[in-house]
């Protein structure tokens, strides 16, 4: 029992690669197909816009389908493809987006906000310790003497 | 005095954040950045869709506005906007050209023959109306594929010099015409009279 349990639970943790599609695309090179693959799953569909081309069953998903494939077929690379996708669809079409003036704040806000966070903490810190411990010598001291007398 | 500004920091990022997502709100994530805006038509040599000896280029756009309209006989929206689409042409003359597509994956291994789909075309248009002058057949859909077109029905203001001015998605409708499209047309037209007026004196004065 422990077995079949275990056994499951690892079949769920195998990675999901979904492909909707049934069109037959017949490559040579098993590279070139490699390339289709990765392709159709970067490229988004802009019709079901959070699907990409090879889980789509949109009309416009099988037309990219077939253009990603002919286009390889004639040799273009896969930079030339997602080229000539975001010629006609946009930065959209590709789930990777490029680094531009208003996209560069996804990698530079996480940054800028450690530190900055970083930079208060540390001055917040220095000056406070040897401060306070002087004073709090002093302090005690004072009551020391007070006690005394 | 010192205190102030340290109490306006998570202020002013609170009003920040509200700004950012309140206009969130309003915006459209299907609004997609048309490519062709801006742009001649791309390069296309395409039939007509009745009379398939008849072919067509970009150049066929040249000489007037023209609206674009994607569209095929599977699209319910389209068959709606139809009866307004005629309407504006009769009332108003404007000019529609039908980029038309089937949804045959293969149109060379397709189920449907083109005398099907014109015949198919011909009862649509009897019932609902047909704005246009002419259909152009989108055979492979390639032409839609470089106009960036997403699905049916879909709009493109063309101008007189074969500029596409605007990529509207979705169909025309009282509102879209009186808000969106309508202003941008009417705008072309001014752009145009003007143009050939301009040009007609010169034409005289050279001859």
């Amino acid at each position: 029992m422990k077995h079949i349990i275990i056994t499951l639970t690892l079949l769920l943790l195998l990675p999901v690669t979904s492909h909707a599609t049934e069109d037959n695309f017949a490559f040579d090179d098993p590279a070139q197909r490699a390339t289709f693959l990765r392709l159709t799953e970067e490229l988004r569909c802009p019709m079901c816009q959070n699907q990409n081309i090879a889980d789509s069953d949109a009309m416009i998903a099988h037309d990219m389908r077939r253009k990603v494939y002919s286009l390889l077929k004639e040799g273009k690379s896969e930079q030339q493809v997602i080229d000539f996708m975001k010629a006609r669809y946009g930065d959209f079409v590709h789930y990777q987006p490029p680094v531009t003036a208003a996209t560069m704040w996804l990698w530079a806000a996480p940054v800028l906000f450690a530190v900055i966070a970083i930079l208060v903490v540390v001055r917040r810190r220095k000056p406070a310790l040897p401060d306070d411990m002087a004073a709090k010598l002093a302090q005690a001291e004072a009551m020391l003497k007070q006690e005394k007398e | 005095m010192k205190k102030l500004p340290l109490v306006a920091i998570p202020l002013v990022l609170f009003t920040l954040l509200v700004l950012f997502l309140f206009q969130g709100l309003f915006s459209d994530p299907r609004e997609l950045d048309s490519q062709v805006k801006g742009k001649p038509l791309p390069e296309f040599s395409l039939p007509d869709l009745m009379k398939p000896d008849v072919i067509y280029t970009p150049e066929v756009f040249k000489g007037d506005v023209t609206i674009l309209n994607v569209w095929g006989v599977w699209c319910v929206t389209c068959a709606v906007e139809m009866p307004y689409l005629t309407q504006l042409k009769n009332e108003q003359g404007v000019k529609f050209v039908g980029l038309y597509f089937d949804q045959d994956l293969d149109p060379d291994f397709g189920t449907k023959t083109l005398s099907r789909v014109q015949q198919e075309v011909t009862q649509m248009l009897a019932r609902f109306g047909n704005p246009y002058d002419f259909n152009i057949f989108d055979v492979y859909r390639d032409t839609s594929l470089d106009l960036g077109v997403t699905g049916a029905p879909e709009h493109f203001v063309i101008d007189h010099n074969g500029i596409v001015r605007m990529h509207h998605i979705g169909d025309i409708n009282e509102r879209v015409w009186q808000n969106k499209v309508g202003p941008l047309y009417y705008q072309l037209m001014e752009a145009k009279n003007a143009e050939m007026t301009s040009a007609l004196p010169q034409q005289a004065g050279q001859q």
